[in-house]
């Protein structure tokens, strides 16, 4: 046992003498209930008699109130959840008048409501004297709390994402409603249920104004024994409504409980026997550049088309300028740029999650698809947060899309396992999403965007959330599957490697605007601009100066007619550009220029070094593996002449 | 999809509203009748008196709700649990209950007169008094700001209290220095909503009948007894303005602590 301070005990002993003045008052009404008299006290024994008496004198006060209570939470969820989704979809001067409605209860005190619809509806005779009076006065008074706890969960449950999902697979607006929005937000309707009918069958002070003599409620019934019953009757009719009231306090208690969260173990990632495959193939990790001449096996994929795209966000921010781009059936092409440049938002004019500004057009194949909606557009799309739907498990998921399009049930079964089988994540059928691992979730988003047999596979840096290991065994696996299925596949990252190895072809990225478009190849070694060539990988500068068929930089110089890119130059200053394995440490005889080294970094089968060529900048150096080098040591350094680039800066 | 809960909210709540506006001031007098209230010591000094009320309540709920809530966050024992769903069971009692409890507390048959008159031979009735407003308030008070208060003290990050106790603070300098700063939001608009509901309360004042008369009631006999609806309209507009304003104030101030916070 922990040894207490104490402080401890004085807040206990606080929170215990708190505690006594909330719950003896409790105590003693249950026990007035049941004792015969009062004022003599238990001794005069317990009865069942007062209950009686409730009974025939109020009955018809605790129907009346569960009747108003169930018909108030009707109508809070009728008209309380749709007015949440809009609220927490989009921002407009309607949902920002209905959020001032949100602080009425709590703002405008029930006597005033009550008053305000007395004196506006106490005319019509029939409604004022009918419980749909009381009604309408708990529907004002709850609905905000429904509202409430429904948009708190929306809001915390990336909503957005999971309806992008939904779309991208094909579901309209009232399927991505029913199915997605509503389920996902259970928490949040149910904690506001439980609340709203509490809170309607313990109304008072907007009941006691608003009742007659014939819609007395079970609270007005209180009042009214109180003041005019004997005490013991009081008391049991309280005891009553405590048996009404715990267990929905019980029921919100429970929804309201902290739940555990598992922590899903990357076991069954991958099946034993390809573990070692993909190991081997993920070592070889250094771009592994594909032939963009290699034949695909079996094109399905649809060409594309984007003519003249610009976006313009409301507030004015132009995230894209225009542009076009063409991708052929069966391509993959890469976006690649850093965070905030626009990438994202080209995909989402592609995904038909964005249109782009007027002028600008979106094709697939001969179809303009500009103006058709993304679950028409037949994309498959994965996302970044996976936007898997919690609501369903692994198969559910997978199937949805073809749910939504009407797939038979035995088709999409089908459908399903052969989806599972191609990721080898069969055994993971029946997971809740919760219980899937990273790299588990990644395969279930593919395998759900790919079932539908997409006419183009979006993916929005689909690995950026798992680890670099993983990242290098699931980078290896899209690329196979890419090439095996032939899709035309769009994919954003900002990660140059994975562009590298997953491309045939890569826009690189520039803010808002497209840098360069080209094979792998073209971008690593023709950059066109430096943003392009430092973006993608290492590259080293030299100011020059060339003058009488010399080019001189700081450290050495070398004759200009070695250096084909060049051509004829006099007294000009310029700045030539290589790539670290473009150099090498050689004899003192052999070298270009003369460097101190400043740092070494031992890579395993290289080493990288960082050197101080007395020109503005340090240089990086490639060279094997095997070689020590000190700091402060003097190197030679020999540039590979024929790979030097001048650069648009 | 927002259109069907704004025309009920037009209809039920915006339309009866701006009419209650124009009945105020459909007396004799007109508009003049806030100008009567201001004057007429019975309104007033009912104003000034449920204002008093609601601060105090206010600031007692704030005191021994932040003392227990954080306490029952931070601390693990046997029965916790128990102890903390029998501080939250009355939130869902009506004020009408709520007086009915304090009247078997400190009521003419209450146990608190039944010890003080085995002990004193003099019988300590409060329930009718300004102090059985004060107890009755006290009462609903508590379990709606413990339970906000022990929801924003679980936010708090707990790697903030083990980083001032690493740098050597005692456990006074990190509830001063830790706690409470990161509480003062919760404590600002549970706070508003605490007045807020005081200042409305209709069915405790009710039940206990006291002596005192509070801004509800007096509106509730205008408008019943005297059949004097302009009166009751405007004391209605009166209190939905005061509390209206608290919350507002609360949210601009809750906001900047915040902001100057993050």
């Amino acid at each position: 046992m922990k040894k207490r301070s104490k402080l401890f005990y004085v807040q206990l002993f606080l929170t215990l003498l708190v505690c006594a003045f909330l719950i003896v008052p409790v105590i003693q009404s249950v026990t007035a209930g049941v004792t015969d008299n009062f004022l003599a006290g238990i001794r005069s024994g317990f009865t069942l008699r007062w209950f009686v008496k409730v009974w025939d004198l109020y009955r018809d006060t605790i129907f009346r109130s569960i009747l108003i209570g169930l018909a108030c939470l009707l109508v809070a969820l009728i008209l309380g959840v749709p007015a949440a989704y809009s609220m927490v979809k989009k921002q407009n001067r309607l949902t920002r008048l209905f959020e001032e409605f949100l602080v009425i209860p709590l703002a405008i005190p029930g006597l005033a409501i009550a008053l305000a619809l007395l004196i506006n509806y106490g005319r019509f005779t029939d409604f004022r004297r009918s419980w749909l009076f009381i009604l309408v006065g708990h529907v004002i008074f709850t609905m905000p709390f429904m509202v409430r706890a429904v948009i708190a969960v929306m809001n915390s449950v990336t909503l957005k994402d999971f309806e992008e999902g939904a779309a991208s697979l094909g579901a309209g607006f009232w399927h991505r409603f029913f199915q997605i929005v509503v389920p996902n937000s259970m928490p949040g309707i149910l904690a506001g249920s439980l609340m709203v009918f509490t809170l309607s069958i313990g109304e008072f002070n907007l009941t006691w104004m608003l009742h007659t003599p014939l819609t007395k409620t079970l609270p007005v019934g209180l009042a009214d024994s109180y003041a005019s019953m004997r005490l013991e009757i009081g008391s049991a009719y309280t005891i009553v409504f405590f048996f009404m009231i715990i267990p929905l306090l019980m029921a919100m208690q429970w929804v309201a409980r902290p739940r555990k969260k598992e922590f899903p173990v990357e076991t069954t990632e991958t099946p034993q026997k390809e573990k070692k495959d993909y190991a081997m193939q993920a070592h070889a990790t250094p771009p592994v550049f594909q032939n963009p001449q290699e034949p695909r096996l079996n094109v399905s994929g649809t060409s594309l088309k984007l003519e003249n795209c610009a976006k313009t966000f409301s507030d004015g921010t132009q995230a894209l300028k225009p542009f076009d781009l063409t991708v052929d059936a069966g391509e993959t092409v890469v976006i690649l740029g850093p965070s905030g440049c626009g990438k994202t938002t080209m995909l989402r004019i592609i995904a038909g999650l964005e249109s782009p500004d007027e002028g600008g057009k979106v094709f697939f194949g001969e179809e303009d698809v500009t103006n058709i909606p993304i679950e028409k557009r037949k994309v498959g799309m994965v996302f970044q947060s996976y936007a898997l739907f919690p609501n369903m498990n692994v198969a559910q998921n997978i199937a949805y899309g073809l749910k939504v399009r009407g797939t038979s049930s035995a088709n999409r079964k089908k459908r399903v396992n052969e989806m599972l089988q191609m990721m080898k994540i069969a055994d993971l059928r029946n997971r809740r999403i919760d219980q899937l691992s990273g790299g588990q979730k990644q395969r279930v988003a593919l395998a759900r965007a790919i079932a539908v047999r997409p006419r183009v596979l979006l993916m929005d840096e689909p690995l950026t959330a798992l680890d670099a290991k993983l990242r290098d065994v699931l980078r290896v696996e899209i690329d196979s599957l890419l090439r095996s299925l032939g899709i035309t596949a769009i994919y954003v990252t900002h990660d140059q490697g994975e562009a590298m190895a997953l491309g045939d072809r890569i826009v690189v990225m520039d803010i808002a605007k497209v840098a360069q478009l080209g094979s792998p190849r073209e971008i690593y070694f023709e950059p066109r601009s430096r943003f392009v060539a430092e973006f993608i990988g290492t590259i080293n500068r030299l100011q020059c100066h060339a003058k009488d068929g010399m080019l001189f930089f700081p450290g050495g110089s070398i004759p200009l007619e070695s250096v084909p890119s060049l051509g004829a130059l006099n007294n000009q200053d310029l700045e030539v550009f290589f790539r670290p394995e473009h150099a090498t440490v050689v004899e003192s005889s052999q070298g270009h220029l003369r460097a101190t080294v400043v740092a070494s970094f031992f890579m395993g089968d290289r080493t990288r070094l960082l050197v101080d060529g007395s020109s503005t900048e340090y240089l990086t150096i490639e060279t094997e593996g095997t070689r020590y080098f000190k700091k402060g040591q003097s190197v030679d350094i020999r540039i590979d002449l024929t790979s030097l680039l001048t650069l648009n800066v | 999809m927002i259109a069907p809960a704004l025309a009920v909210f037009g209809a039920f709540f915006l339309i009866p509203m701006a009419r209650l506006a124009i009945t105020s001031a459909s007396g004799p007098t007109g508009f003049k009748i806030y100008l009567a209230f201001l004057t007429t010591p019975r309104y007033f000094e009912t104003l000034v008196y449920t204002i008093i009320l609601s601060i105090s309540v206010t600031v007692f709920t704030l005191t021994i709700s932040a003392i227990s809530g954080v306490f029952l966050t931070r601390n693990d024992f046997p029965g916790k649990n128990i102890l903390v769903s029998m501080l939250t069971f009355p939130l869902a009692f009506p004020g009408v209950v709520v007086g009915f409890m304090i009247i078997l507390l400190v009521g003419r048959q209450g146990l608190i007169g039944e010890i003080t008159k085995s002990i004193t031979g003099e019988k300590l009735v409060l329930a009718y008094s300004m102090t059985g407003l004060f107890l009755g308030y006290l009462y609903f008070s508590i379990p709606r700001v413990i339970t906000t208060i022990m929801a924003a003290a679980e936010k708090i990050d707990a790697s903030l209290e083990e980083a001032a106790r690493s740098l050597g603070a005692s456990p006074w300098y990190v509830i001063k220095d830790i706690l409470i700063p990161a509480l003062i939001p919760g404590l600002i608009s549970s706070g508003a909503i605490c007045f807020a509901t005081s200042m409305g309360a209709f069915g405790t004042a009710f039940t206990l009948a006291t002596d005192i008369d509070v801004l509800p009631i007096v509106i509730y006999t205008e408008f019943t007894l005297l059949a004097n609806i302009a009166m009751a309209a405007a004391l209605s507009i009166v209190l939905g303005l005061i509390t209206w304003i608290a919350l507002s104030v609360a949210r601009t101030a809750a906001g900047a602590t915040i902001g100057a916070a993050g």
